[in-house]
């Protein structure tokens, strides 16, 4: 592999980024503007995986011979490539999983159900993804306790004051979005951290839409637990990392049982692993985790300075061009945003909106981004959403603006 | 479908019957009513039927949606009235096989063919068949 980054991304070598995503050569005409929901792949990652599959596939952990040796190594090798990337020497406190979701649902049902209650409560945010969000709402009505969900002012960040009085010596952890995938608020989260750590209370970090462009180290951070997923960083579908940290990682129990995740079974009783190989009952999605330690390497040599700095400039510069268009409406108006912005047209639904931009070639997403509680307090029933990656440019927002204008005037 | 064919078709028979749906409005009194609901993006209506004995005699509609799928209700709307329930079942449940099969019918009403001719609108069929299979799922379990 060899990468050419590390330099500020601009209108100059926006060409050469855009070189390492083979879907650009096939469609040069795609304008695609739905990255929240999925980043496009660079060849790089596709390689690393479809290089394992045809030349070192072998099942890990099980083979005494060389190709399952090497197997097992790459496996692990890719563990510590996550860690690193998350700004941790200890491997042990990464576990792959099949995405953000599952990984939110291994801490609902491995860390916390075991410890809840009568009188707990666990917080979250009305601005979550269902995935951080139905988790801890099926845990309180399972056992009776209380779902304090955090609501956001006219802008769309969060209410801060109510999140410091919802925290309480009650609470058994606090579960909130790093990025709102609808928003694209920037939450504080460090400042979230700290109000929860004050008393003692984990914080589970969803970074599925930030964990390709902002530095997100547990050494800094002092997050308990972080989710995020594979293909939202460049990687494959279907995998996705729990970090843990270390002073919890004790209390993670098995969620699945089967292979490759005990110590000894006898007829009577097991012994399981301790996390994260506890989690991996059954044979892992080997080359999944291939891919995505092989993103966090692209993304490392991107650097995610660069990438956030360009994504900042892209979100800026589309909510100025958009304003200019008196018939859209930008839903939320947050202190910090990146990446994301939701929109509505004036009479159009948003459905409409994407499926003649569609004709355009114009990719955007429009819905309830599985954030129902989210429109429901802003009285909304769909948007329009936009989201951003390393690969688009100004002059595609240009493009989006021109359909937008087109669309609004054949409407009226 | 090109841009100019989604154009004619939004133009001729689709916003039209957007901007001026059949009977949308919320009405107190009705003898049933049924819930057409997606939750992938959100389009909610309620349907309220009107009877005599076992034929509908008026449906009206009301609530949040695309222009497709509003215009698609509206049609329904005009075509479910003055039917026997299990005309209008029929009617329904071959509009949504049309939609969602290989099978085609040739319909009375000429705007319900160039829906039904939508079924490889990207993206889109579950917009047309909202109402329609919300039908067919409520004389469904009504009838089991």
């Amino acid at each position: 592999m060899v990468f050419i980054f590390k330099k500020h991304i601009n209108k100059n070598n926006i060409k050469n980024v855009r070189t390492h995503f083979p879907i650009f050569k096939s469609q040069p005409n795609l304008v695609y503007l739905d990255s929240a929901a999925t980043n496009q792949r660079p060849q790089s990652i596709v390689a690393a995986q479809s290089h394992f599959e045809l030349y070192e596939n072998a099942n890990i952990h099980r083979g005494v011979y060389d190709l399952s040796n090497k197997s097992s190594q790459k496996f692990e090798k890719s563990r510590s490539i996550i860690a690193a990337f998350l700004g941790s020497e200890n491997s042990e406190t990464v576990a792959f999983t099949q995405g953000t979701t599952a990984a939110i649902n291994i801490v609902a049902r491995s860390y916390l159900e075991p410890r809840l209650k009568s009188g707990d409560n666990i917080v979250t945010t009305v601005m979550e993804h269902h995935a951080n969000f139905i988790p801890w709402q099926m845990l309180c009505k399972k056992y009776g306790i209380e779902l304090r969900v955090v609501p956001i002012d006219q802008n769309g960040d969060l209410d801060m004051m109510q999140l410091k009085e919802f925290i309480d010596h009650h609470t058994q952890l606090v579960a909130v979005t790093h990025i709102s995938n609808t928003l694209g608020t920037i939450n504080p989260i460090a400042d979230i951290i700290a109000i929860a750590h004050a008393k003692e209370v984990p914080v589970l970090i969803d970074a599925a839409q930030s964990i390709s462009h902002f530095d997100i180290s547990i050494e800094h951070l002092d997050y308990d637990f972080l989710v995020f997923s594979g293909h939202k960083m460049f990687g494959p579908f279907g995998i996705g990392i729990l970090q843990v940290a270390e002073k919890h990682i004790q209390q993670m129990l098995p969620l699945h049982y089967g292979g490759g995740m005990i110590k000894q079974v006898t007829i009577e009783n097991t012994q399981f692993r301790d996390f994260p190989y506890n989690l991996d009952a059954g044979t892992p999605n080997i080359s999944g985790v291939i891919g995505i330690s092989a993103a966090a390497v692209f993304i490392d040599a991107l650097g995610k300075k660069n990438m956030r700095q360009h994504l900042e400039e892209l979100t800026y510069y589309a909510l100025d061009v958009l304003a200019q268009i008196p018939e859209l409406t930008i839903v939320g108006t947050p202190k910090k945003q990146a990446g994301i912005i939701s929109f509505n047209a004036k009479n159009i639904h948003p459905h409409d909106v994407a499926s003649f931009l569609n004709k355009d070639g114009i990719a955007l997403r429009a819905g309830m981004h599985c954030t129902q509680p989210l429109l429901a307090q802003m009285g909304l029933q769909a948007t329009a959403r936009i989201s951003f990656s390393v690969y688009n440019t100004k002059e595609e927002i240009d493009l989006l603006a021109l359909s937008l204008r087109e669309l609004i005037k054949f409407w009226s | 479908m090109t841009k100019d064919d989604l154009q004619k078709l939004y133009k001729s028979k689709i916003l039209p019957e957007n901007e001026h749906p059949y009977h949308f409005q919320e009405i107190k009194s009705f003898d049933f009513q049924i819930e057409a609901y997606n939750p992938m993006c959100g389009d909610k209506y309620w349907l309220f039927f009107e009877q005599h004995g076992n034929q509908i005699s008026n449906v009206f509609f009301h609530g949040f949606g695309c222009a497709l799928s509003k215009a698609s209700l509206s049609l329904l709307c005009k075509s479910l009235e003055g039917m026997p329930h299990k005309d209008a079942i029929e009617l329904s449940r071959q509009f949504v096989q049309c939609l969602t099969t290989d099978l085609n019918f040739e319909f009375k009403k000429e705007s319900l063919n160039t829906l039904a001719e939508l079924k490889h609108f990207e993206g889109r069929v579950d917009c047309i068949k909202l109402g329609w299979e919300a039908v067919c799922n409520h004389f469904e379990n009504y009838e089991n």
